[in-house]
């Protein structure tokens, strides 16, 4: 009989859900906003998952991670997103020995061993510089969406001086850009520079060990990844589907 | 019924924490006396304390007060008090309790500590201690000495002993004017030895955690510093140290630790967080884990002894912890988690002291390439749970322990 396992990863802004068989072939997955309850993204996701694969999910165990771990209350076992990462970039390329996953509200950079197990870690979760939720703020002040913003950086060559890290500092000085009628790409790109300046000493300070992988939502933002690449003067590998590698080590950790 | 329950939890109380807490108690009585009897000095944790002990000057500690703020979770009312008239939220919140219970006794614990006629700072484990003590010399009116000794790196020179020594010299002479008191040859060394035997008998408990399973974890050795933190060279609290060792030499014999299935044995960096201190610490005892060692209440350890006690004075002062480069530091938590055989450690990162958290994600790193094993810097106060987001801290611990399975 097929062994299956279940990993649900509750993140701050984004809940995610994926089933793997014994072979880590992706049987069914989901990704919702968590919302205000956690609970009732929980209870969605594994709806989804009991839909999308057209098994019974009663006897198959779930690893519960990210933030809102502790409010998976069908899951067998909850492990940090630090590891769950790790494993679930490990699963999918073995090689990878630096992670750097910047979330919605969180961002944070793993050094992966060889057995896929993390070595060391840091985390910057006390303020939202250098997360999605920068990002947010600045696309909202540049009056584009956040699937924009990355797309219109790119355009620049000559990008605005941003010198604060700091969400609430940086805003006020690309409303100051705005005002002297610099243009909102090369804003922008300023954001993306100061954002990924602000990553890129999180990820000294665990020492850089390539080949390194980017995951999490702002991953998909193809300015970040551009950025990041310069600032530290390597080619990054990004998964297919970057939100979803904590849920992916948290289903390979269910099924061992 | 309670037996029952006594036995179902993971760590081991100390039958010797009766006695700890009849002597705390009966330390802030004296305080009060000696405040009402007009010879009440508040000093700081790394003061050269035997010497107003041994002038039968009453010592009070406005950190341990600050620890007993934190401890009854009422941290951010007390800080607010300081915070209300103007001090910073960055500002030490120990300091902050300090003071704002002053401005505020009404409403603090214990109504504050009791009225100082004299204070005295020393610099050996924070700058912050003179401006704080400054500002308390405002509000009480008493007058402020500052013992100065400046922070050592490498072996401490001549011309910097012999300045140290000159602060110890005008020390005796500031008390004298200030409390009508002298210094006799005589009652310096009895307080002198008396100060060395308790910290003799306290250092014994302390390396007796080498041994696996650990007697003593964090918790414990934080609450049982207390008396020799604040009153060195007394006889009252040698009977305790000599319990609590018995105690801890009596559980190393029957092979008992201090949680009852020893599993992960971790270093401790910094001041606790008094206001989740049992929450943390036993939390984790659930999961097997104990703190042999930790870098803060092994600080008190120098002993005053040979034939020139004031240059023994000077070498015990200047050479605290606090007082030392970072190279010392990563020194001992080296030689610490060699020593007690730990598998990792953790830094707390405490936002009050700047003092002893600066340089600990340098030293992290440094610790762990040396050592071989994993650390977690954890972020957060001693006393002001505001800033303190429990969520994060378990993530961070958890992802540590991680690493062992």
């Amino acid at each position: 009989m097929d062994k299956f396992g279940i990993g649900i990863d509750v993140g701050s802004t984004t809940a995610k859900g994926l089933l793997i068989d014994s072979e880590k072939n992706v049987r069914a997955k989901h990704i919702m906003l968590t919302g205000a309850a956690a609970a009732h993204a929980i209870d969605e996701i594994l709806r989804e998952l009991e839909l999308q694969s057209g098994l019974q999910l009663d006897n198959i165990p779930i690893i519960g991670t990210g933030y809102g771990r502790a409010r998976i209350e069908k899951s067998t076992k909850t492990v940090t997103e630090i590891t769950c990462h790790s494993i679930g970039v490990h699963s999918l390329n073995p090689e990878i020995r630096m992670l750097i996953d910047v979330g919605g509200q969180d961002a944070k950079v793993i050094r992966i061993g060889k057995d896929g197990r993390p070595e060391d870690f840091e985390l910057n979760d006390k303020c939202s510089a250098g997360t999605g939720r920068f990002l947010e703020v600045m696309a909202r002040v540049l009056g584009v969406t956040l699937d924009e913003l990355g797309p219109l950086a790119l355009q620049s060559k000559t990008p605005s001086s941003i010198s604060s890290t700091c969400t609430v500092f940086a805003e006020s000085e690309v409303i100051g850009h705005i005002g002297a009628g610099e243009k909102p790409a090369n804003i922008a790109a300023g954001i993306h520079v100061s954002m990924t300046t602000k990553i890129g000493s999180l990820a000294k300070r665990v020492k850089v060990v390539p080949p390194v992988c980017v995951t999490g939502g702002v991953a998909l933002n193809p300015a970040f990844r551009h950025y990041l690449s310069k600032h530290l003067g390597l080619d990054l590998w990004i998964p297919e589907e970057p939100q979803l590698t904590g849920a992916l080590g948290a289903a390979v950790l269910a099924i061992e | 019924m309670t037996e029952m329950k006594k036995e179902e939890k993971v760590y081991r109380q100390l039958e010797s924490n009766k006695l700890l807490q009849q002597i705390m108690f009966q330390n802030m009585l004296m305080g009060h006396q000696a405040s009402e009897e007009n010879r009440l000095a508040w000093v700081t944790s790394g003061f050269p304390v035997e010497i107003p002990v041994a002038m039968d000057v009453g010592v009070s500690y406005p950190e341990q007060y600050g620890a007993i703020v934190g401890s009854q979770k009422v941290g951010p009312e007390v800080c607010g008090y300081a915070e209300d008239i103007g001090y910073s939220q960055e500002l030490c919140s120990y300091a902050r309790a300090s003071i704002g219970s002053v401005e505020n006794p009404d409403n603090s614990p214990m109504e504050g500590l009791p009225k100082p006629q004299a204070l005295l700072a020393g610099n050996n484990i924070c700058g912050t201690v003179l401006r704080w003590y400054d500002a308390i010399s405002e509000q009480t009116g008493a007058p402020v000495f500052l013992f100065d000794t400046p922070p050592i790196e490498d072996e401490q020179p001549d011309h910097h002993k012999e300045y140290v020594r000159r602060g110890i010299e005008r020390l005796v002479a500031f008390l004298g004017t200030t409390f009508n008191k002298t210094l006799t040859d005589e009652r310096m060394q009895e307080v002198a030895d008396l100060s060395s035997k308790a910290l003799g008998l306290w250092t014994k408990s302390l390396t007796a955690c080498k041994t696996s399973p650990s007697p003593l974890n964090c918790a414990d050795r934080f609450l049982a510093m207390g008396p020799v933190v604040s009153m060195r060279g007394t006889e009252l609290i040698i009977d305790f140290y000599q319990s609590l060792l018995d105690e801890v030499e009596m559980r190393v014999k029957e092979g008992l630790g201090a949680i009852r299935d020893e599993k992960i044995r971790l270093l401790w960096d910094n001041i606790p967080p008094w206001h989740s201190i049992f929450k943390f610490f036993n939390g984790l005892a659930k999961r097997g884990v104990v703190f042999p060692a930790d870098t803060y209440t092994h600080a008190w350890s120098g002993k005053i002894e040979g034939d020139d006690l004031f240059g023994s004075v000077v070498s015990i002062y200047s050479n605290v912890y606090l007082n030392k480069g970072l190279n010392a530091k990563i020194d001992k938590m080296c030689k610490m988690i060699k020593d007690y055989n730990l598998d990792g450690f953790v830094m707390f990162s405490v936002r009050s002291c700047k003092r002893y958290s600066l340089g600990q994600l340098v030293s992290k790193e440094i610790v762990a390439e040396r050592t071989g094993v994993p650390g977690v810097v954890i972020e957060g106060d001693m006393v002001d749970s505001r800033v303190y987001n429990e969520a994060q801290i378990q993530t961070r611990v958890d992802a540590l322990l991680e690493m062992f399975m």
